[in-house]
This record gives structure tokens, sequence and C-alpha cells, in this order.
């Protein structure tokens, strides 16, 4: 470890650990906008839950180095780049989750809100979608944690956050780079689950001493 | 409050009740497969009555109730609340103004007991202050402990939980309370307490309620009005217990009821609709050759001792009496007691019971007090059943 290296190229760290934080949000929050409708959807028609669920299956399964140059002839070495293909990562998982989530609250509780004069929208936003939580929760956990990993890819496109770290390292035969990108990668990893963990516990106060 | 004061205030409930009388004409529900859930139903639910719909499972009952705050959409005919027509109404508005229990008490896991009784004021918009003490009167009125308004379903017991969802049912005041098998969950012993509690706050609201059943034993007993449903949705009778055991329509009705159905009737019947006899009695001061003589003329083969408050000490049969002395007081003789005691207010079918494991021919029946009014023998009860 050269702590030297550190202190003159903190700038540096600092900046591709917010640019890494960055790409992991805006992927998770770009994934949600699209998998929450299609979840909604799915669940109203029981019928698209198969094909969507084919479908973001299929995105999944493309390996990220690939799926960023197909990307490339489209968006270039861009930061658009980068984030569609993360999106499209987390949409199998949120997808998948949401419809779990809104699946498990009980027809009993559905019927209950329905017969108490609840209209369908404050029905989903005030009673479906908190107990559907947890699992939408547990989603988005995995979803985060896989993202951060997979945003290193990315910097061979230019982009990847503490990812070009390891590029720097890698170039430079030197271990530092590698060393602090590995470990700064990780913890972010652990903090945004334990955060996420926080914030599930704060929100769902009926949940406390259930398991 | 004056009389007429409280004559007018009664008048003014029963317009409000009117209002909510519920009317089905010439209903019918078809599903898109074709099968009937209910056929060309006419009916009218009286307002401020208790109107119990039981039959056999598939007989349409649930349907019936479901198509009133349009959980389920009629495809034929008229269906009306006091004088509007459920089909004109908003969907959401209406289901707002009535109130519905189910069967597993479907409470808001995610909210606290006092939330979940709070969510129809919430959906109208009440002020929170409102809110609150709405939320604290039906706690108590529905027999919860109020320690209990923080805490969240899954902490609760069946038969709490139940309570509850009765509570959430009422919040809004609603004049209209419909109810889906809502005792079928908890056991026994507490179904039959939340029954007689559910009887005594109905006495209180005075509301027009439909409760949906597949017990008869529990139509019978909570219904002011019982509808009876046969399979493929057909009303079979609608009528007070009383006329559906004395004047069955068919066949199928008479089935349903069940083979007891003549100690069903006496259930229906309390001991002061009877004549009773007023037996042969002597205080307990009196001696025993004046006591003879009585029930030699009477041709009882026993006599009813009362004490100085006309409260029946015992029985004491001619066995006993023939072999005293002449000059004793009676009270020294040993009586027999009575293992129960009836009351004017029993009803017949626990006096037959009291009656078969009780000494002697008769058994005594006493007013509020507990003072001696008449005696009851089973000769003039079996006459009652046929």
């Amino acid at each position: 470890m050269n702590w030297g290296w550190v202190a003159s190229n903190s700038h540096q760290i600092m900046a591709a650990l917010l640019q890494h934080i960055q790409l992991v949000g805006l992927a998770l929050l770009f994934g949600f906008l699209i998998a929450f409708p299609l979840a909604l959807l799915a669940v109203r028609w029981p019928r698209l839950y198969g094909p969507s669920l084919a479908v973001t299956g299929v995105m999944f399964t493309i390996p990220s180095l690939a799926l960023f140059i197909l990307l490339m002839p489209f968006t270039g070495l861009s930061m658009a780049t980068s984030l569609i293909g993360l999106t499209l990562y987390t949409l199998l998982i949120l997808f998948r989750n949401i419809v779990q989530g809104l699946r498990g609250v009980s027809p009993s509780v559905r019927e209950a809100a329905r017969a108490l004069g609840y209209t369908p929208a404050r029905r989903l936003f005030a009673v479906e979608l908190p107990i559907a939580l947890p699992v939408i929760v547990a989603g988005i956990r995995i979803a985060a944690v896989t993202i951060i990993g997979m945003v290193t890819v990315t910097a061979l496109i230019g982009q990847g956050g503490l990812g070009q770290l390891f590029i720097t390292g890698f170039t430079l035969s030197f271990a530092t780079p590698l060393v602090i990108g590995f470990v700064l990668s990780v913890v972010l990893a652990v903090a945004v689950d334990l955060a996420l963990v926080g914030i599930l516990y704060w929100l769902t106060p009926w949940q406390r001493g259930v398991r | 409050m004056t009389n007429e004061s409280r004559q007018r205030a009664s008048a003014e409930d029963r317009d409000t009740h009117d209002s909510s009388a519920i009317v089905f004409e010439g209903v019918t529900k078809r599903y898109s497969d074709g099968t009937v859930a209910v056929e060309t139903l006419d009916l009218t639910l009286p307002a401020g009555e208790l109107t119990v719909l039981v039959g056999p499972s598939g007989c349409g009952k649930t349907t019936t109730l479901r198509m009133i705050n349009q959980l389920e959409t009629l495809s034929e005919g008229r269906l009306l609340i006091g004088d509007r027509d459920v089909t004109s109404v908003d969907a959401t508005r209406l289901r707002r103004q009535i109130g519905y229990v189910m069967q597993h008490s479907g409470l808001f896991p995610h909210k606290t007991i006092a939330d979940n009784i709070a969510v129809v004021p919430r959906l109208l918009g009440w002020d929170k202050t409102r809110i609150r003490e709405r939320v604290a009167a039906l706690v108590e009125l529905v027999g919860l402990d109020e320690t209990l308004a923080r805490r969240y379903p899954h902490q609760l017991s069946g038969g709490q939980q139940q309570r509850v969802g009765l509570a959430r049912a009422l919040a809004a005041d609603p004049p209209i309370l419909l109810m889906d098998e809502p005792f079928a969950a908890v056991d026994p012993i507490v179904r039959t307490h939340l029954q007689e509690e559910f009887l005594n706050l109905q006495r209180r609201v005075q509301k027009t309620i439909v409760m949906v059943t597949h017990d008869i034993d529990e139509a019978m007993k909570l219904g002011d009005r019982v509808a009876i449903f046969s399979q493929g949705g057909k009303l079979a009778q609608f009528d007070t217990p009383a006329r559906l055991l004395s004047a069955p329509a068919s066949e199928f009705v008479v089935d349903f009821i069940g083979a007891d159905r003549e100690l069903r009737r006496l259930a229906l019947e309390r001991l002061d609709s009877m004549e009773l006899d007023a037996g042969l009695t002597a205080p307990r001061d009196e001696i025993v050759a004046r006591a003879r003589s009585y029930l030699q003329q009477a041709g009882s083969g026993g006599i009813v001792v009362l004490d100085e408050q006309r409260a029946p000490l015992g029985w004491l049969d001619w066995e006993t009496l023939k072999q005293a002395d002449d000059r004793a007081r009676i009270d020294s003789l040993p009586l027999k007691a009575w293992r129960h005691r009836l009351y004017l207010h029993d009803n017949l079918r626990s006096a037959l019971n009291a009656l078969i494991s009780s000494p002697g021919e008769v058994m005594p029946v006493l007013n509020a007090q507990g003072r001696y009014v008449g005696v009851i023998d089973q000769l003039q009860l079996t006459r009652r059943l046929s």
C-alpha cells in the first residue's frame, strides 16, 4: 500500500466513488420507474406476468460486457450507455419482487379495502404497497448489491466509478488503486444494504418483533 | 326527556331507518360462464332489523349480500336502499356509508387497531379530534381494552380481531351494516359470547343489519327475520324465526331447519307467554295435618313449600307427608330442592331441560325478584310441542 499515492489522488478517488454512487442510484431509480408500472400491469392482468418475466430474465442473462458493447453504436462511450445497461440488469429483480410483494397481500385485506370504500389508487398506495414493502425492499437490496459490483465493468467504456481505479492499477501494475477500489466497492455495498435494512425497519413498525 | 320528546325522537329514528330499508326487485345475478347465483329475487329487508341470509353453500346468500354494496354487480332487476337505486350511486361513496364485517376480520396488518378503526372516518375526511374521540368510543362499545388500541392486529386473538372488525364497520355510524359470516372463524365458546354481545349491541344501535351465515342455529338466534335460500339462488322462505318453525313453506325449509325443529320452537318462547298453573303451595310454618288434607283434596303428589318472602324452599311429596307426625311443621321435614331455578324470562326449552332433571312433577316459576308465581309441568310443555 502506497499511502502517498492515496493522499495525492484523494480527489480522483472521491470523484470515482461519487460517480459510482450516482450510477447505482440512477440505475435503481430508472429500474424502479420501469419495473413498477410493469409489475402493476402484471398483477392486474396475470397473463402479462410470464412474458414480462421472460423479457427481463433474458436481459439479465446477457453478459454485461457484451451488452455495453451492443449499446455502443447507439449511445457511444457515454454515461447513457452505462446507465441503460445497469438499469436493464435491475429490471428482473425489481419486477419480480414488486409482483411477489403485491401478490402477497391477502385477498381478505384487499377485499376489506374495497368494501370499506377505498378508491383503487388509494388502496394501492395506502394498503397494498405498505404491506408489500418488505418484499419490495428485499428486491431493491439484491438489485443494489448486484449493480454496485457491475458498475466497475463499465470502466471499460470509460465510465465505471470505482472501476476506473482497477484500470489505473492494472495499467500501472500498481496494487494500491486496486485495493482501494476493491475495499471502497465492498464497503459501499455493505453500507447501502444496511441502510436499506434500516429504512425498512423504520417504515414497517408492524413487523417489529414478528420475525 | 319528557314523554312527548321521547316519542318525537323515536319517530325521527324511524324516519332515518325507513330510508335505509333494502329492497330487491327481481334481482338476478348471472356470471359470464352462465351460472346463476341469484334468481329473480324479490325481498324487502326492513329498516332497523337484523335479517339473516342462510342456506347451503352455493345458494347465493353471499352474492346477495355483496350486491348491496356493489361488490357484485346485478345482471337484472333493481336494488334499492331506501328510495335510492344502488347502481345510480358511485360505488366508493356508497361503500363508505355501509359498514362491512367479514369472516376473517380482514384487518389491515400494517395499521394499529386505532388506525384500523379510523379507516372510514379518514376516508370521509373527518378532523383528527373527532376521529380520536370516535375511536375511543368504539373501542369501548365493542368491549375492547383500550390498551389494545396501539397494538397491531397480529398481536390480538381471533375474537378480539373480530371485535375490531365490528368497530371498524361501525366507525362512521352507517345506517346499514353488512356481515359476511362474522362469527365463523372464532371458536364455539367465543362465538356464543360474541353473538350475545352483538345482540345487545344491536338493541342499542338499531341498524339495518344483513348477516350471512351457513349456521341455522345462529340464524334463528340472531335474526329478527331469516331468509332461507336453496341451491341455485332461490329464496325458499323469508319470515321470522317463530313463523319459520310453525309454518315452514316447503319440505326444503323443514329439512334445512332440522329434525329438532320442535325443540327450536320452544327455545323461541318464554315462560311468561304461557298461562301458568297457580299450583299447590303451603307456607313453611304449615302443619303436616293441614298440608295432607290439601294434597288429598287436590289429588296431587306433592306440594311446593314457600318461605316468608314467597320464595320456594322445596318440594314436599306425599310419601314424606304420610309418615310424618300430624302436628309437626312442614319445614322440619326433608324437602327436595330443585337443581335449577326457572324464571319468567327463561325460554321453554330450558324449562323442559330443567323439568326433566327435577324431582316431583312440577317446577316452580319465579319472577325477577325471585318470588313464586306459579308452576309448570311436563304435560303443559308437551302440549305446546304439538
